[in-house]
């Protein structure tokens, strides 16, 4: 297939997609019963001052007097304006948008370092297990990873929490940084960064390590059986070198692509390690909207959590276009 | 004349017994093959503990523990409560034993209209084809990416926790992955001979979809219910958690993941000594049965999908 009509009838589908998304966000919030305004002005609006200005101005901008499909289309227009909502437990008036900004680079940072050990990790496992399929290096390491792959999460950073910073004392209980942060030279902070992005880093690697070494399992086992396989240990190569150099190449392209799926549910995923280690990230923030019913806040992180969702696949499908010489020539 | 009859009957009936010795046989065959799977056989003696153990509960544990007024609280381990006592004074044991109940009734609750909706959507589409198959593929594909956990916190959220909303949530976020497998199978199927000899007798759509593409395709269907409900019981923790599952009233049954968001807020963790007999018995049985339903599941896609079988 032509690149270009593939990369255009890929962005058509996002864009579909995402007014798919949009729209279903738009509706499942229409479920709620009773008056509109009641959940989008500010906890305790009326009493304060000016709350009835902004009562107005939210029912103008939301077009809350007009039919409904008129409103689907102001929520399409300021949706496209980037104007997610108003959150109603933060500073009164504040766009839901501003609120999540900030937060969105933590959740960013924790999720990315993750990723990127956890990918390591399954590399490294996933490898010895494809080549030694069936035996008991093989067994071991899937039934691990695969018990590793059905603990919730929430319940193995308590774990960890546990051993690793109460029993024993090695790790931080929780937060992104020390008490004296602030008085640290620029060294010791990333040091300090990384000293308490570990235990939830670790939580992740071990809830998702089988998603990057069943990838790289399973696709080795469709390209050791390959005649070039034979011909590579015909030529006298060692596993190493076998593996390496014939194997590991053309078995590795699954496991870029499910990185980057896997990076989409960055928003699912660091809900409740950030809730559980008081990480101030985007899955914190949608543990406190979701305790103070804050729904429009609710509305635009599952707008964002399943953007994320929606862009990731795009990237992964072109980076298998791209890194993959037979689908990109055919 | 009664010669004949009786022929003709001996024939039906040495038809039916040589269909009824084939189906045997397949099934046989089939038990023999999931059981030589070592994988599945673990993951179905794991996941029968769990069902004899939230059947008996009452044999096991006794009543379930109601809130006791002036009753020790968050007591430890000792030779009336094994696994001490939790914030209302209830026996942490017997919440235990309890909490499978309503961790496999949504898991086969929400598996079950799951499979339906799935299965339906991917008979359509995979056998209609065309501009059916074409609407209905999209709509699976969005459902795809839906991320689940937001999606069921929201739907809780709009509609309410109950028991109903958690198992809804989960159902609607578990059907695309069974539409993909059902259409691309019933896409094998429906080119197979028999589909055309069905037509050629002039057997209507709906009866061969039903007749003969449902039941070549059923087993794959039995494979992803499985792992549904690895998924459902998964889910449903994590809700809990979120304080989001079926809410914990009066006499209602606590849920394991409800327990661990209970002993999370009753900082067990950070408690001298740290109550871990609170935290880790009902975090480990979740674990269990989302592993055995899980081991079950691919075990029994192995056996059913040849293209996924060990070489």
């Amino acid at each position: 297939m032509n690149l270009r009509r593939f990369l255009l009838r890929k962005a058509a589908y996002v864009l579909l997609t995402v007014f798919f998304i949009a729209a279903l966000n738009f509706f499942i919030f229409q479920i709620l019963p009773g008056d509109p305004t009641r959940v989008l002005l500010p906890r305790g609006g009326t009493s304060q001052m000016g709350s009835e200005t902004l009562r107005q101005e939210l029912l103008h901008q939301w077009g809350l007097d007009q039919p409904l499909t008129t409103r689907f289309l102001i929520y399409l227009r300021n949706l496209f304006q980037g104007n997610f909502g108003t959150s109603i437990t933060y500073r009164p008036g504040i766009s839901a948008m501003d609120v999540i900004a900030p937060r969105l680079t933590t959740t960013l940072v924790l999720v990315g370092v993750a990723t990127v050990l956890t990918m390591w990790m399954g590399v490294v496992l996933g490898r010895v297990s494809g080549w030694r399929r069936g035996r008991r290096t093989d067994v071991i390491i899937t039934m691990t990873s695969l018990f590793g792959y059905s603990m919730p999460s929430f319940w193995v950073s308590l774990v960890l929490i546990f051993f690793l910073a109460v029993e024993v004392n090695v790790f931080p209980v929780h937060g992104e940084t020390s008490l004296g942060y602030g008085t640290l030279d620029p060294v010791s902070q990333l040091l300090d960064r990384l000293y308490h992005l570990a235990l939830p880093v670790l939580t992740f690697a071990i809830t998702n390590v089988a998603w990057f070494s069943m990838t790289l399992r399973n696709s080795l086992t469709d390209v050791l059986p390959e005649d070039y396989m034979l011909t590579a240990a015909a030529k006298g190569l060692t596993e190493d070198q076998q593996l390496r150099r014939h194997a590991l190449p053309n078995a590795r392209l699954p496991v870029v692509t499910a990185a980057a799926i896997y990076f989409g549910w960055v928003v699912s995923g660091a809900i409740v390690i950030e809730v559980v280690f008081d990480f101030q990230g985007l899955g914190k923030l949608t543990w406190d909207a979701t305790r103070a019913l804050d729904f429009p806040l609710m509305s635009a992180i599952f707008f964002i959590a399943t953007l994320g969702v929606v862009v990731a696949n795009a990237i992964s499908d072109i980076l298998y276009m791209y890194l993959d010489p037979r689908v990109r020539e055919a | 004349m009664n010669i004949a009859a009786g022929v003709g009957q001996a024939r039906e009936l040495s038809i039916l017994r040589e269909k009824v010795l084939n189906d045997l046989d397949r099934l046989q065959i089939f038990l023999r093959q999931l059981f030589r799977n070592r994988l599945a056989f673990a993951g179905a003696v794991i996941i029968l503990v769990f069902f004899a153990m939230s059947i008996f509960a009452p044999l096991i544990a006794g009543p379930y523990p109601t809130p006791v007024q002036g009753a020790a609280t968050l007591d430890p381990p000792s030779n009336a409560h094994i696994l001490g006592t939790d914030y209302q004074g209830r026996d942490i044991f017997t919440l235990l034993v309890y909490g499978g109940r309503i961790s496999l009734l949504i898991g086969f609750s929400a598996s079950a209209v799951a499979m339906v909706l799935g299965t339906l959507v991917g008979l359509i589409g995979g056998f209609y084809g065309r501009i059916t198959d074409q609407v209905l593929a999209r709509a699976t594909d969005f459902f795809l990416v839906i991320p689940w956990l937001p999606f069921a916190i929201v739907l809780s959220l709009v509609m309410g926790p109950s028991l109903q909303t958690t198992i809804i949530a989960i159902a609607v976020v578990s059907w695309p992955t069974t539409a993909r497998v059902i259409r691309s199978q019933v896409l094998t199927v429906k080119e197979r001979l028999f589909i055309e000899r069905a037509r050629a007798v002039g057997a209507g759509t709906p009866y061969i979809i039903w007749r003969h593409v449902l039941p070549n395709v059923m087993p794959l269907v039995w494979a992803e219910a499985v792992l549904t409900i690895s998924n459902a019981v998964f889910t449903e923790a994590f809700l809990s958690f979120f304080g989001l599952g079926p809410p914990p009233g009066a006499g209602a049954i606590v849920s394991w993941g409800t327990m661990v968001n209970q002993a999370y807020t009753s900082l067990a963790l950070i408690s001298n000594p740290p109550m871990w007999w609170y935290f880790l018995p009902p975090g480990l049985a979740i674990t269990l049965v989302v592993l055995g339903f899980a081991m079950v599941g691919f075990g029994l896609e192995d056996v059913v999908n040849p293209r996924l079988r060990r070489r």
